[in-house]
């Protein structure tokens, strides 16, 4: 009977040799390094990182590049006037380096928001690969330079929105009782407004305010303060069940405060899920930015994928070229943030996975 | 408690959320800055100042910012008003929409919009719920063929494309295919609304954008819960026994799916019905979503505090809907 036992439980244990392979690699790694094997396995997951890397690069570059042609400019290193908008260096986006010749930088392409009278509607050339607008502005340049502008308020709203749900949610998870209460009261009335509306009906009466930032500023404001709630009911339920469990009992008997309790403990073991919220979120936040510029809720003096595509969006039948670059941007931007969201969540909480 | 008394429920619940939702909106309104009354007016020109403080008077005293004797009102007599007149259906005067220098009454506009909406709403609604369930049932019950991965990354592209664009896009392709564009005209919305074909015509467009819309949000749904569930004891079961796969997918699989299929898409709603102010506004379809997008751009306080009252209310009606077919759906559940 023994040997019988014996062999089957040998036979239960038994993995094949790719299984083995891979425990034997996961050996002592770490969370973060199973995580990051996970994503390098799917291949959609690895696109999309791709993409918002390349993105992220690209709003980099292109910020760093106008604010040093901006300090070129008004530093009146370059020859021309700073203040005559047809001068050669408001024009272009030029590099220069100390011993360069000021008359003769390297010229990289058009400044985005100067405009060529004699170069509008022209579809996509070699000389200008995404066309020119009706303003005789190069579309390349406008897409280039609107990355960071497009991105940044996705990240900066995104942001803010998941701090003030992480702080919310903590508390009203944390200590329950009439906190908690009110905040699901609360969170009960901003659900049942529709977001895209409710945004516009407080753009509209906050148009006047001037805080520095310009319209976008105040439009991230109200973006966070109606838009915790999500977050804030996920790391609610998230403490809700972490704080029963033994090692917070454990801590506690050891004589913790409840801060230590919840940044050193609680927080943590809710990583995932908010690594998964701000991935999945900036999408949404990018997108939601793009609707309220396109229907014309945008500051239009932004440099923005979103604004562009506004300004152009009556054009589409005859110069495709002009709202369809805009667009197609903000296409792969959400499709990139989605893609490794969906990929995170499999990475991190493999339960899910379908 | 009955169904009939979990209903009443229900409803009375409503109350104090529309409670929220209109102090919310009155508060927006009220810490705004600039003056109502100056939006109001406008570019209203006036010779004398006294010209000018007579108009301004009469307006406040019109829009209950300043009673009879001159005094401003309390800010929660203005909301206690505005709740009366609320319940009376009196949504006040639209300052954009006038009819022989008159404002038109706001629930006028919206008793003869809301039919546009709604049609719009419930036919694309009912067609993404259907080719939603088709979608999701065939990419699940073939997990990794050649149609579930390009049905999933079909879903996935149309999940991030802007809806508005992609209502544009639509636009485009019946534009260079039949020369049709689909923005709406006057023709579409002859009465008899329901006998004109034009009207038919013109809600082609913007039912499928939105049936689009609302389709790759709910399919992606349907395919993971339905793969969640076939993955149970008692699916094995019910094919171990016999069953003709049709049968365990829709009797075993799909009934048992539906629950969570139906919270989630309850809870969506606000969503869908941002993607019709968004697809409306692109079609020119003369629904709600136009109304109020209309009333924003040109800054139609009243416009826009009706309109933000109806949509929440909608929206939890259409919630309290899908909470009683919870019931219908699952008898275990208790109300």
């Amino acid at each position: 009977m023994a040997t019988i036992d014996k062999k089957v439980e040998k036979e239960e244990f038994l993995l094949d040799e790719k299984t083995l392979r891979e425990i034997e690699t996961m050996k002592g790694a770490g969370q973060w390094s199973i995580v990051w094997r996970r994503i390098k396995k799917d291949k959609m997951g690895m696109l999309g990182l791709y993409i918002v890397l390349f993105l992220i690069m690209m709003a980099l570059v292109s910020w760093i590049l106008l604010l040093v042609d901006d300090w070129l400019t008004n530093a009146n290193l370059l020859l021309g006037d700073p203040n005559n908008p047809a001068s050669l260096n408001n024009l272009y986006i030029e590099l220069w380096y100390p011993g360069m010749d000021t008359s003769n930088p390297i010229v990289l392409f058009q400044h985005p928001r100067y405009q060529f009278a004699d170069q509008s509607t022209l579809p996509p050339s070699w000389e200008h690969p995404f066309g020119t607008d009706r303003l005789g502005q190069d579309m390349l340049s406008r897409v280039f330079f609107g990355a960071s502008v497009s991105l940044a308020l996705g990240f900066i709203g995104q942001m803010t929105t998941v701090i003030i749900g992480t702080v919310l949610g903590s508390i009203a998870g944390f200590y329950g009782g009439i906190v908690d209460n009110v905040l699901q009261r609360v969170i009960e009335i901003l659900y049942s407004m529709p977001g895209f509306i409710l945004m516009i009906f407080i753009i509209v009466l906050f148009e006047d305010v001037k805080i520095p930032g310009g319209k976008y500023a105040v439009v991230i404001v109200f973006f966070s303060l109606i838009g915790w709630g999500g977050t804030a009911l996920i790391i609610r339920s998230n403490f809700f069940s972490l704080k029963e469990q033994d090692f917070v009992e454990a801590e506690r008997a050891l004589g913790a405060s409840d801060m230590r309790i919840i940044f050193r403990h609680i927080l943590p073991n809710s990583l995932a899920p908010l690594i998964i919220i701000i991935t999945l979120g900036i999408a949404n936040v990018i997108f939601t930015f793009a609707a309220l510029a396109f229907f014309g809720f945008g500051d239009p003096n932004a440099i923005s994928w979103g604004d562009d595509l506004n300004k152009w969006q009556n054009n589409l039948l005859d110069y495709p070229w002009m709202p369809m670059f805009p667009a197609l941007f903000i296409f792969f931007t959400v499709l990139g943030f989605n893609l490794l969201g969906d990929s995170l969540r499999d990475a991190l909480d493999p339960r899910l996975k379908d | 408690m009955s169904l009939k008394g979990y209903i009443v429920k229900r409803v009375i619940y409503i109350v104090p959320v529309m409670l929220g939702i209109t102090l919310l909106n009155f508060t927006l309104i009220n810490v705004s800055p600039g003056d109502p009354v100056l939006v109001r007016l406008g570019l209203l020109k006036c010779e004398t100042p006294e010209c000018y403080n007579t108009a301004y008077n009469k307006e406040a005293i019109q829009m209950g910012l300043l009673n009879n004797e001159m005094y401003t009102v309390p800010w929660f007599e203005r909301y206690v008003d505005f709740v009366n007149d609320l319940l009376h259906f009196d949504l006040g005067r639209s300052w954009y929409n006038t009819q022989a220098g008159l404002g038109i009454p706001i629930s006028q506009l919206i008793s003869e919009r809301a039919v546009y909406t709604i049609t719009l709403n419930i036919l694309s609604f009912i067609f993404s719920l259907l080719l939603a369930t088709a979608i999701g049932v065939v990419s699940a019950t073939r997990q990794n063929s050649i149609w579930d991965r390009s049905l999933t990354v079909a879903m996935l592209l149309g999940y991030s494309m802007p809806l508005f664009w992609l209502a544009k896009l639509l636009m485009l392709l019946s534009y260079s295919l039949f020369n049709f564009t689909g923005v709406a005209n006057k023709d579409a919305f002859k009465t008899p609304l329901f006998l004109n074909p034009n009207f038919y015509k013109y809600l082609i467009l913007p039912t499928l954008a939105l049936t689009l819309g609302g389709l790759v949000f709910m399919a992606r749904l349907v395919r993971s819960q339905l793969l969640e569930i076939l993955r149970q004891d008692y699916v094995t079961t019910a094919k171990a026994k016999g069953l003709d796969n049709r049968a365990v997918v829709y009797k075993h699989a799909f009934r048992n799916g539906l629950l969570p299929i139906v919270t989630i898409i309850g809870n969506s709603l606000p969503g869908l019905l941002s993607g019709s102010v968004m697809v409306e506004s692109v079609f020119g379809w003369p629904g709600l979503g136009t109304l109020f997008l209309e009333g924003a751009l040109f800054r139609d306080y009243p416009l826009m505090m009706a309109t933000n009252t109806i949509f929440p209310l909608l929206f939890l009606i259409a919630r309290l809907l899908t909470d009683i077919t919870y019931v219908f759906i699952d008898p275990r559940i208790k109300y």
